[in-house]
């Protein structure tokens, strides 16, 4: 029935959701960000995923509401596209290629066809440009964007460092210690700069600028935790600036609210402070919000504030500063020091998450299942501060043991070994022994004995350090008749060999014994007698990895020399049985099957071999998993094993393998198409929405429109009323003096024509304008000195739009308003 | 499949279910009127909706919508088989839920986008009783106290059909596997072709209103009949106030109209779930939550008539633990139970419908009763706001052990081979000494007493009987008084006096104090040395020296690893504190004279140019030198700081022109 379907490595446990500044959408419901090559959308009441929007190929940079129509989205991948989206119903409506790495996406309400994105100057590194892009409207899915026109040199290539002003006015950009502000109607550019070095030892560099939505006024962030709200920037010399200062380290993200009487700003110390009016003395602040803030964005109504950061969760905040919802990825910390580690209990997988802290991430649902403190201490945010941090996670069979081991390394180690049993009563974990110093030096491997069947009588934990011992811990009754634990853990053997420091170790699968490796050596030992039963070894390679094969081939030891040797030695004849050659990085039986996994990296690229350890062939071979060095793995059991036709892929039946890149990626693998696997948000039941209007809403509703409509109505005479006080004949009436004025009979007519609008006076008025800009320019020519470098650029087409944006917007208005007046009859209708 | 509609309570409960596939959340409608979504991983609030009727119109049933469109399944089992798996693999986004409230209207919500998505009325005008989504089309079936049954177009929001179904009110729903058929329960239960709308059966046997309906198979048992799509299929139904669970089959002749059998249970079925079996040989599981609390699990294979009531396979009661001010355990009812996708596990939901706790049990069905012990006595707060964090925290006691090193348990006590037969010595030998411990208590007592009263001072050598008195008897008074002397001489001769004997008990209590605070230990020290000094040839002579001495040889090890960083500790406080005094000491001196300004100012011209930071060094290496000139320094420091405090506030208009 189905093809065999190739294997196809899926990126899983969610992508860096801190990639760009999420947005709202215009409601305020949905809050859409992106995630690796994907767009996501969030509901914002209920934290879920509503759908997800893919098709881009590399990574997406930036998403942006259109503005002409806010049910849609563009968005800018390094893949070199922008997409627009319909994202209610996640579907692709247009493609534009534009042929340069994306690196950032702005959008304009007052330009229709144009939208702004960072780009890599051609022929230099290091070096972008601010070019705005014109997105013809052709019908057809895909089309090529070529016309781009530069609109300033040498910008940062971060979405941070570069924000458009009021109204499309001016676009300010900010890079290392200058800023530069750029007006679109003047043409003009000025740039400001700061000392490189402050007199204190300072960060005085720029990171962040926003602009103020309704003031000429500028914020940027820097490097020492400064705030500067620069005004009067369009005068080069008569500028001014006022400093907020409150961060301690650098100023990450800046954001104006809605109306701009207030600025939010966070940074590293994870606390997202709202100035009022712009003024240093009135602040709120919201603390612990976890870890570093990445970006801040508000929405258009004003409601909910949102910040990204960098352990990959969005925290959706009221505007009156309080906690409302937080999307949690998959937690990405500095290093994953722990492995992968699946659960018994849960089926989670479960690896460092924040600092100090276990993540249990449920695999089925893709989220988070609960993050566990085991240090239990206050992770202060600091650089060049040495705190406790989870380095070995173990678990019993069923789950009713967890071991940990913290370390703290400054001058001299600190080492802690944590022991857990699951309290059942109280459903959560409980810390029932804590060794300090359980080794000398590092621990470098933990194992619990799997022995489902013993485990309530004798478990055991076997650590291995780097003092060039192993110890194994074994439950004991507590005589102390004070003591109010019956049991509680404590040593029971101490092994060694030859002074050799110990680097894995891994019980067999009934338990009976105890592989340790020490350098080049396997040690094996009978876990009761405590007996050394037997060594191997593969020179010159030092051991790598070991694991036990299961079940049939339970009579095998498998090791890995980081000589680039895979062996497998047979225990009952004590004799290498094969070995191949093979660099390998991460071996990983499946614990409900004989086979195991080895990934090996290949100079370029990570390849995954399955094999059983009585055959030396392997069964499945993936080449070119991914680019990155695969750093662990581990085969997460399936609730029901699945059906897999091809006779290949038959070791994915039982339990699924997960494995973690060095860039903390996390991947599996699926023998599903695409299309099967993923399921688009449209086969959701579809169910129009119908509500019934309440009867506060009905009489709310009408009275809405009406105003609406007057508002409209309104709109339109101040409109035009405003044209004609331009209008020379009511200049005449109203400035003249009245003595010298003729009879009102005479002015009546000539009054009452004013008042009629002939499409003529608009164009007239145009001219006008221009007419005015120029005389502006040629002002500033004048007065410009050396400092202010001129534009003068050639092409003026992305410019001469400027003029006509008054029209325009009139016309867009229009049909919006169409819109809405549809919108609202059909209500009506329907009641 | 009958597993995906999550099963139902009845109407004195809070209404609650399952999503279908995975059983990854848990709608509960509570008597508050409030929805809450519940997710059973983690037993966390998802979120909370609040209809805006909730006072007025209650919730009374729940469905979720199954998941996606499917095709109608077909025949043959292997297909039926992949396209399950593909479903649960699929990972559906399930997100409507249908609610059916107590003035007739359905409310549909999407608890993905936590709103509500229309709102279905004008079918009913009283209770509804029971929802019912079709598998695969998207109709949705309900009944109500109006005796009506509705089928609604969930697209349109619009009735479809609605006929007259009882004359009584009818309370229950089922829709057949192959969703052609409907089964509608009032006072009878009644099989209607959703195509004609035509009753195709009727059961009859249940005295009270049906509350609960399900199928059970999803094709019949005996494969060499053609499969019509109905006829041979068994379904259960719970009715309300009966203690009994009746399965019914669907036969092709219509004579059959009594029940085939029956599942006894506690009381009255509230929550049912079951594994639906697809081959013969697998037994159906079921799972009845009952009105008192109980959960009772039936394991059978499905084939043909048995008269007595099947008893239950495992019965599982919930109750606090009950140590505490309270003893008396107290039961804490199950709300409702749910089979995982594995089907070897179960989802328990109890406490109270405002905050339950779900938990995953795995089944072991070997005994028959089971009673889990859980402690529920959480502070019930009203409301329950959705966790900002998901950050737990283990539970950490005072009473947890701590192990050091030093401590027995840190390292692998010594043993020696022949360990098994010491020990069988050393436990005999306490009940031996514990007959004539008596007398020598009171020998004791008196001899104490008599020592003390001629001279005071005990005599060394009565210190050494003392000595081993104390260690025979294991008296700590005995032995504190002893061993807390100090003078070096008189441990010496005691430590000389004392019968060989009593060395190595000696040498034990010695080691169990010098684990204790460090102060007595430093006392102990001396003991230890004098011990070891004179009856060194006969320790050695023992043979289980190394067990015996072990533990405290660990002991010292570890005390002397540590001697070194300690010693560097105590060096740098060293250095603190003197620094501190010599501080001090010069901020005396400051205070005194604080004239010599004039001095001040010829320096001043030297330094002033200096940064900061090298004034600062400066001042630090002249600091015990000569305290004179570093008063005066010190105050320049403060001036130089000030002036660079004043210049180093920025001023980019000068830098900006600069550029």
């Amino acid at each position: 029935m189905v093809a065999p379907a190739a294997l196809r490595v899926v990126r899983c446990g969610g992508s860096k959701l801190h990639g760009a500044r999420a947005v709202f959408s215009a409601d305020a419901r949905y809050l859409l960000c992106t995630s690796g090559d994907f767009v996501k959308m969030y509901s914002v009441g209920t934290e879920e995923t509503v759908c997800m929007l893919q098709g881009h190929a590399d990574l997406v940079t930036g998403i942006q509401l259109n503005p002409q129509n806010h049910l849609q989205l563009y968005s800018s991948s390094l893949d070199g596209t922008i997409k627009l989206w319909d994202f209610t119903d996640g579907i692709l409506i247009k493609t534009f290629i534009v042929g340069y790495k994306l690196l950032a996406l702005y959008a304009l309400a007052n330009c229709e066809d144009l939208v702004f994105a960072v780009i890599p100057k051609s022929g230099e590194r290091d070096s972008f440009q601010l070019v705005s892009v014109k997105l013809t409207k052709t019908a057809g899915q895909e089309m090529e964007a070529k016309e781009l026109s530069v609109i300033l040199d040498g910008v940062d290539e971060s979405p941070k460092h570069t924000a458009f002003g009021r109204e499309g006015e001016y676009v300010a950009s900010v890079k290392e210690v200058n800023l530069q502000v750029y007006f679109f109607k003047r043409k003009q550019m000025n740039r400001f700069s700061l000392s490189a070095t402050n007199t204190k030892g300072g960060n005085n560099r720029f990171t962040c600028v926003a602009c103020h939505p309704k003031e000429d006024c500028i914020a940027t962030g820097h490097g020492d935790g400064k705030i500067r709200l620069w005004r009067n920037f369009c005068h080069n010399k008569e500028y001014t600036f006022s400093t907020l200062h409150w961060h301690h380290d650098i100023v990450m993200d800046l954001a104006f609210s809605v109306e701009g009487t207030s600025l939010l700003s966070g940074g590293i110390e994870s606390v997202l402070v709202q100035w009022h009016n712009g003024s240093d003395c009135k602040k709120d602040f919201l603390p612990r919000l976890g870890s570093a803030i990445e970006y801040i964005s508000v929405s258009s109504d004003g409601t909910s504030y949102c910040t990204s950061h960098t352990d990959n969760r969005i925290t959706i905040i009221n505007s009156n500063l309080r906690f409302s919802k937080s999307i949690q990825g998959l937690i990405k910390g500095r290093d994953v020091k722990t492995g992968l580690v699946v659960d018994p209990r849960t089926k989670a997988l479960v690896l460092n998450g924040e600092p100090g802290h276990l993540q249990f991430y449920c695999l089925q649902s893709d989220k988070q299942l609960y993050s566990l403190d085991i240090v239990q201490q206050e992770y202060i945010h600091q650089a060049g501060l040495n705190q406790l941090d989870l380095v070995k996670v173990a678990f019993s069979a069923q789950g009713k043991w967890l071991a940990t081991v913290e370390e703290r390394e400054e001058t001299d180690l600190e080492l802690q070994l944590k022991l857990w049993v699951f309290d059942e009563e109280t459903q959560s974990f409980k810390l029932n022994t804590r060794i300090n110093m359980p080794h000398e030096d590092h621990i470098t491997a933990m194992c619990f004995r799997d022995r489902d069947e013993f485990e309530d009588d004798s478990p055991m934990l076997v650590t291995a350090g780097k003092d060039c011992l192993f110890k194994a811990w074994v439950i004991v009754e507590d005589t102390d008749p004070e003591a109010q634990q019956s049991v509680s853990w404590s040593c029971d053997f101490v092994g060694s060999y030859h002074n050799y420091q110990a680097t894995n170790c891994c019980f067999s699968e009934d338990g009976s014994l105890l592989a340790v490796s020490f350098e080049e050596t396997i040690t094996v030992w009978d876990s009761v007698t405590w007996d050394l039963k037997c060594t191997f070894c593969h020179p010159p390679g030092k051991i790598r990895n070991i694991c036990f094969g299961r079940l049939t081939c339970s009579k095998y030891l498998i090791g890995a020399t980081d000589h680039g040797f895979l062996c497998c030695w047979n225990l009952l004849s004590c004799a290498l049985e094969w070995s191949a050659q093979l660099n390998v990085l991460v071996l990983q039986p499946d614990p409900l099957s004989e086979h195991i996994a080895a990934v090996s990296w290949l100079s370029k690229d990570s390849s995954l071999f399955v094999f059983k350890p009585n055959k030396p062939r392997p069964i499945c071979i993936q080449r070119n998993l991914c680019k990155e060095k695969i750093q662990f793995a581990a085969f997460v059991p399936r609730d029901i094993p699945e059906t897999i036709v091809s006779e290949k892929y038959l070791w994915l039946r039982r339990s699924q393998l997960y494995f973690l890149t060095n860039t903390q990626e996390l991947m599996t693998f699926s023998t599903k198409s695409p299309e099967e696997r993923l399921t688009p948000s449209s086969k959701q039941l579809a169910v129009e929405e119908s509500l019934p209007m309440t009867p506060f809403s009905l009489l709310l509703g009408k009275h809405r429109h009406q105003q609406s409509q007057e508002d409209v109505d309104l709109g339109k005479v101040v409109i035009h009323n405003h044209h004609n006080q331009d209008s020379p004949a009511v200049k005449e009436l109203l400035h003249t003096p009245a003595h010298v004025l003729p009879s009102a009979s005479f002015l009546c007519p000539i009054f009452i024509n004013s008042l009629l609008t002939s499409k003529e006076s608009k164009s007239a008025e145009e001219i006008a304008d221009e007419v005015e800009m120029e005389s502006e320019e040629a002002e500033d020519d004048s007065d410009e000195e050396r400092d202010i470098i001129e534009m003068e650029q050639d092409d003026l087409r992305p410019m001469d739009f400027w003029g006509e944006t008054t029209c325009r917007l009139s016309k867009s208005q229009e049909k919006e308003l169409r819109k809405i007046r549809k919108m609202d009859y059909s209500w009506i209708s329907s009641f | 499949m009958a597993a995906a509609c999550g099963g139902e309570a009845a109407a004195a409960r809070a209404p609650c279910a399952f999503s279908p596939g995975d059983r990854r959340s848990l709608a509960v409608c509570g008597a508050d009127g409030r929805l809450r979504v519940w997710e059973t991983a983690g037993s966390r609030l998802q979120h909370e909706y609040v209809p805006s009727a909730h006072l007025s119109a209650a919730c009374t049933c729940l469905a979720w919508a199954p998941p996606g469109g499917r095709q109608p399944p077909s025949k043959d089992g292997p297909q039926r088989k992949k396209r399950k798996s593909e479903v649960t693999e699929a990972d559906k986004q399930l997100d409507i839920l249908a609610i059916g409230t107590a003035v007739g209207s359905i409310l549909l919500y999407s608890t993905v986008k936590g709103e509500l998505q229309s709102k279905l009325d004008g079918g009913h005008d009283n209770k509804v009783n029971c929802v019912r989504w079709h598998q695969d089309s998207c109709c949705l079936y309900s009944c109500s106290e109006d005796k009506h049954i509705v089928e609604w177009n969930t697209q349109t929001c619009k009735v479809k059909c609605k006929w007259k179904a009882d004359n009584s009110s009818v309370s229950s729903l089922c829709i057949s596997p192959d969703g052609k058929m409907l089964l509608s329960a009032g006072r009878t239960i009644k099989l209607w072709d959703l195509e004609t709308k035509e009753v195709y059966r009727h059961f009859t046997g249940h005295a009270t209103s049906v509350s609960s309906l399900m199928f059970t198979t999803v094709k019949p048992m005996n494969e060499n009949k053609p499969f019509d799509g109905i006829t041979g299929l068994y379904f259960l139904s719970g009715a309300v106030h009966d203690r009994l669970l009746s399965v019914w089959q669907i036969r092709s002749d219509r004579k059959e109209k009594n029940a085939v059998m029956s599942f006894t249970v506690t009381d009255e079925p509230t929550f049912i779930d079951l594994t639906v079996s697809e081959v013969k040989e697998e037994p159906v599981k079921l799972a009845v939550v009952c009105r008192d609390g109980q959960l009772h699990l039936f394991e059978h294979i499905l084939n043909g008539y048995c008269k007595k009531p099947l008893t239950s396979n495992c019965t599982i009661q919930i109750a606090t633990p009950g140590n505490d001010e309270d003893s008396t355990p107290k039961p804490v009812p199950i709300l409702a139970a749910a089979f995982c996708t594995d089907k070897q596990s179960l989802l328990l939901v109890y406490g109270n419908t405002l905050q339950p706790i779900i938990e995953r049990v795995s089944l072991n069905t070997t005994e028959s009763q089971v009673c889990l012990i859980r402690d529920v006595q959480k502070a019930l707060a009203l409301k329950t706001d959705v966790a900002v964090t998901k950050i737990k925290t283990p539970v950490v006691n005072s009473d947890t052990k701590v192990l050091v090193p030093g401590i027995p348990g840190h390292s692998a006590s010594v043993k020696a081979p022949p360990s098994g037969k010491e020990k069988n010595k050393s436990k005999r030998k306490p009940g031996e000494t514990e007959e004539s411990i008596e007398d020598r208590l009171g020998a004791l007592d008196i001899d104490v007493s008599k020592v003390k009263t001629p001279g005071g001072l005990p005599q060394t050598d009565s210190f050494a009987v003392l000595l081993v008195q104390g260690l025979e008897s294991n008296d700590s008074d005995i032995l504190n008084k002893v061993l807390t002397t100090r003078k070096e001489a008189l441990i010496k001769n005691t430590v000389a006096r004392m019968p060989i004997h009593a060395v190595i008990p000696l040498l034990h209590e010695l080691t169990k104090r010098l684990q204790g605070n460090p102060y007595s230990a430093s006392q102990m020290v001396r003991w230890l040395k004098s011990v070891f000094t004179l009856h060194a040839s006969y320790l050695s002579t023992l043979p289980d020296l190394i067990p015996q001495l072990g533990m405290l040889y660990q002991l010292m090890e570890s005390r002397v690893k540590t001697l070194q960083k300690l010693s560097r500790l105590h060096g740098r406080l060293f250095l603190l504190v003197t620094q501190v005094a010599a501080l001090e000491t010069v901020q005396d001196v400051t205070e005194v004279n604080q004239t010599a300004k004039l001095v001040y100012e010829d320096e001043s011209s030297e330094e002033g140019s200096d940064d900061e930071m090298i004034a600062d060094k400066d001042s630090d290496e002249n600091w015990d030198e000569d305290d004179e000139k570093e008063e005066q320094s010190d105050e320049q420091d403060m001036a130089v700081e000030k002036e660079i405090n004043g210049d180093s506030d920025l001023e980019p208009e000068n830098e900006s022109e600069e550029e």
